[in-house]
């Protein structure tokens, strides 16, 4: 093989590039063409590329999906509604609106040193009513169709309870206050009470957790057949559906609440609770609530008040006055006048402070039975500092929550079994059934007793 | 330097075997592009998939609230303690609730009852404290509703449920109506709309003091807090629905009745409706083929899986002999009242009438139906649907608070303002619509259960 025989030549161009004149012009109509062909493969190339793309990907979805679209609207038409309605809500922290003759906030002093100028001498909660118990007794004997006692003879009671008018903060408040109200249906069913569920503010100045106190007083007013009004809280949860209140304990008495009587001595600022309590329709009632309102009114009333409540109660961090220590103040200062009337409870759990109880329902099913009211099987389980509603709580909100889902649970088995039912786990929503069905269903209920023991899986 | 190195010849040759290189490697790399993207290279993926990957990635993806709450696990330890030893409570286990039951087998929905009317009877005999009727016009009422037990995926959606139960409370209260609001699912082959039957059966069997079962959906509130039922109307028969005759008999139309709202008496005949009412029901195969069977049977009737009105419908048209003289078709009165075309027209209706009327002047409800406030999607605009709700509820709500002397600041408003001036004899004024003690309210006496045993 020999290379060296091969003659070397030159490459093309180089033999074109001989100048002639006819030359160069062949040479441009060259490039031209060229150029041409290099164009057609280009446009060529595209055409092929654009081609594949739109197989494989689709020019369609550089536009973004469907899905994603409506979704993303139906978000947004949420978040709108949302702010719309929040835009709507009574400002709590805005100073009072216009002021009706009886309703003013002028503040007494500047320089307050005692109780009784941190309070709002001109706040009245109403015209002053001071026949109430005559007013009363003729309006029932003048209509014998509601008489103030029920089937059995038992008094009749109302269940006052209520949230804000707006949605909470967090949606699943809303959905634990659907629950409570549903677990208030539930045991007031079962006991012949019936329910108001307020969710309006009835006095702007009164707003937050005052906003009981108008309330009460329009619902005592409004119903004489009424015997005792109940409040109770939208975190507090029935949890012995077949406890029956001891009515007839409280026969000398006007205010039932749960506490205890040597914190109150030591007046420490829990000593008792308003998350729920019985009050009487009487005469008694409606000046406990025009004692109680004057440290209630929006502004600087109720920071100053807040400030006297703290520096005179045990254990109260600085906040503005609450409804709770101004109660707890009042029969302190004022023994002489209100305790004689006042029936403080603690043999079962009018109100049952949460963290020592969740933990122990497994443990309650299977030592006891519904109908105790106490700790072996808490009448009411009280979320206090939970607020599921708000945003911030004083305890962490997975806790909160799955408690409250439990106490939820074990309050729905009572209620459940009445039909063959109950909660697989005090943890979950769904069900099992509990007892065959059977052609004759009445002998079982017959047989029922609310009181007997509850079991579960 | 390479030129010293290899020759000039082998540079050539080395460039010219590079360029060819470079030609495959370029025919290789589109080769395998349009495979992959016509058949697709495996777990490799596909152009599409790359796309949506990075769009994801790229753009913030805006999903609905998250929920707090997670379904927690079993708690081992204490369920652990609670069952050893003791006998299993509950009938099934928990994964053999929904075996697959054979199709063959007719859904039932409990054991045949026969001589429910005697059993019932011989109760209420043995239980003169707990009456089936108040007065002789005035039967005991049961008002039924109920939503999933799961929170809404709407983030609004619980709060009108919670306004939606309030009405109903309000209602219930002023008519000495009892409630049950049922969050429990009873039967997982019954779900949806379905879920309302078995829960119906439960309730009439185990209170048979109840005398009417008043079922009515969370979607629907009621707009006018005055009105009673006339219940002497309704003493020959068993089921009272909001519909028109022609509508169900002879135009056979899905919508000619509706099974939002309904009186369903405690009787011998109300199970056995039930159980006739129930076959289409079951989830699966069973539903979705029932649901072609009305859809070609019923007028107008869109293509979905068997729902309960379209049951009924078909029930009576096919049945008519056995059922249609016990069931009454109300529509002198919005027992239901379609949403759509009653809200514009609440200012109209308290400039021009009032109260106590129940029908189009002043509809008794308001029925939310296509709605569904709850879940994410239906078949109207959210906007829309969520203001008119607000609307309905300020509308039925102001007649409760004129009791108190409040109304709200308008219709659209969750402000009150006072109507009325407080005095020192409070008992001397009477609310303008005299809801505050009711006539229909005189007789009934609630009881105790916990006492009387009922």
């Amino acid at each position: 093989m020999g290379q060296v025989g091969i003659e070397f030549k030159p490459p093309a161009r180089e033999r074109s590039s001989l100048p002639t004149a006819r030359a160069s012009g062949r040479s441009r109509r060259r490039q031209i063409k060229k150029t041409f062909n290099n164009l057609k493969i280009t446009i060529l190339c595209g055409l092929v590329t654009i081609l594949v793309l739109r197989g494989t990907i689709g020019v369609g979805n550089l536009v973004g999906p469907a899905d994603a679209d409506s979704d993303q609207k139906v978000v947004e038409d949420i978040d709108r509604i949302l702010r719309e309605i929040r835009s709507d809500s009574d400002p709590d922290d805005e100073p009072p609106l216009d002021s009706a003759a009886s309703n003013s906030t002028t503040f007494a002093a500047t320089n307050v040193t005692t109780a009784a100028t941190a309070t709002d001498k001109n706040y009245t909660l109403g015209p002053k009513i001071s026949d109430w118990d005559e007013q009363r007794r003729w309006w029932l004997a003048d209509h014998p169709e509601f008489p103030s006692w029920i089937a059995g003879g038992k008094p009749r009671i109302l269940l006052v309870s209520g949230s804000p008018p707006s949605p909470c903060d967090n949606p699943i408040g809303d959905h634990y206050l659907l629950k409570g109200t549903k677990n208030k249906i539930d045991y007031c069913r079962l006991h012949g009470i019936e329910i108001v569920y307020n969710l309006a503010h009835l006095d702007l100045e009164l707003a937050g957790y005052w906003a009981k106190l108008p309330l009460i007083r329009g619902l005592l007013l409004s119903h004489p057949e009424v015997e005792w009004i109940w409040w109770m809280d939208s975190d507090a949860l029935f949890t012995d559906m077949a406890f029956e209140i001891p009515l007839s304990r409280y026969d000398a008495h006007n205010l039932v609440i749960h506490g205890y009587p040597d914190l109150l001595e030591q007046q420490s600022w829990i000593a008792l609770n308003t998350g729920s309590f019985l009050l009487r329709n009487c005469q008694w009632s409606l000046d406990l609530l025009d004692a109680w309102a004057p440290m209630g009114p929006k502004g600087p009333v109720r920071e100053e008040a807040g400030r006297i409540l703290t520096a005179n109660l045990k254990g109260r961090p600085a906040f503005e006055a609450d409804d709770q220590s101004a109660l707890i103040y009042l029969l302190i200062s004022q023994q002489d006048r209100w305790s004689d009337k006042v029936y403080i409870e603690n043999s079962y759990f009018l109100h049952g402070f949460w963290v020592g109880l969740v933990d122990k329902y497994e443990e309650m099913i299977e030592k006891h039975h519904p109908g105790l009211g106490d700790e072996r099987w808490p009448f009411v389980t009280h979320f206090v500092g939970c607020k599921p509603c708000g945003s911030y709580g004083d305890y962490p909100a997975e806790r909160c929550l799955g408690s409250m889902e439990r106490a939820f649970n074990f309050a729905d088995n009572q209620v459940l079994r009445l039909y063959g039912f109950g909660h697989r786990r005090l943890s979950s929503p769904s069900i099992g059934r509990t007892r065959n069905q059977t052609t004759r269903p009445l002998e079982f209920k017959d047989q029922l007793n609310l009181q007997a023991k509850v079991s579960i899986g | 330097m390479l030129v010293r190195c290899f020759g000039e010849r082998r540079v050539r040759q080395i460039q010219r075997a590079l360029q060819r290189g470079k030609l495959t490697l370029l025919c290789l790399f589109l080769t395998v592009i349009v495979l992959r993207g016509t058949i697709g290279a495996g777990k490799f993926g596909t152009p599409e998939q790359d796309f949506d990957e990075i769009r994801h990635r790229l753009l913030p993806h805006r999903s609905l609230p998250q929920r707090a709450l997670v379904e927690q696990q079993p708690d081992h330890t204490s369920s652990s303690s609670a069952t050893a030893g003791a006998t299993k409570p509950f009938i099934t286990d928990e994964g053999d609730d929904d075996p697959p039951r054979d199709p063959n087998v007719p859904y039932s929905l409990g054991p045949k009852i026969f001589d429910w009317d005697k059993q019932r009877a011989a109760w209420l005999h043995r239980h003169p404290e707990s009456p089936n009727f108040w007065a002789p016009n005035k039967p005991r009422v049961l008002l039924v509703t109920g939503s999933s037990p799961k929170p809404c995926e709407n983030p609004v959606g619980d709060h009108y449920l919670l306004k939606s139960i309030k009405n109903k409370i309000d209602y219930c209260r002023v008519h000495g109506i009892e409630i049950f609001y049922n969050l429990a699912l009873l039967d997982a082959e019954m779900a949806g709309f379905w879920a309302k039957l078995p829960l119906i059966r439960s309730l009439l069997l185990a209170h048979p003091e109840v005398e009417f079962l008043w079922w009515m959906d969370s979607d629907a509130m009621f707009t006018d807090m005055a009105f009673e039922l006339p219940w002497d109307r309704y003493a020959p028969f068993n089921l009272v629905m909001h519909g028109w005759n022609e509508m169900v008999y002879d135009d056979k139309n899905w919508i000619g009745l509706n099974t939002g709202s309904f009186l369903l008496r405690n009787c011998q005949w109300s199970l056995d409706l039930l159980d006739a009412w129930a076959p289409m029901g079951p989830k699966g195969k069973v539903r979705t083929e029932a649901g072609k069977v009305l859809t070609s049977f019923l007028k107008d009737r869109p293509v979905f899986e068997a729902d309960d009105q379209s049951a009924m419908v078909y029930l009576l048209v096919t049945q008519r002999d056995r059922w249609a003289d016990k069931v009454y078709l109300e529509s002198a009165y919005y027992l239901h009242g379609y949403w759509g075309i009653l809200v514009d027209r609440y200012e109209e209706m308290i400039e021009n009438y009032h109260p106590g009327l129940g029908d189009h002047r002043w509809p008794l409800v308001t029925h939310f139906v296509g709605c569904k406030p709850c879940g994410k999607f239906g078949d109207y605009p959210v906007e829309r649907c969520l203001k008119q709700m607000d609307r309905a509820f300020n509308f039925g709500d102001n007649q409760i608070l004129q009791m108190y002397g409040f109304t709200h600041k308008s219709l659209a408003s969750r402000r009150v303002k006072r109507i009325r001036n407080e005095t020192s004899n409070p008992l001397d004024v009477k609310d303008e619509l005299g809801l505050l003690h009711p006539v229909f309210k005189a007789g009934v006496k609630l009881a105790d259960a916990a006492v009387t045993g009922s």
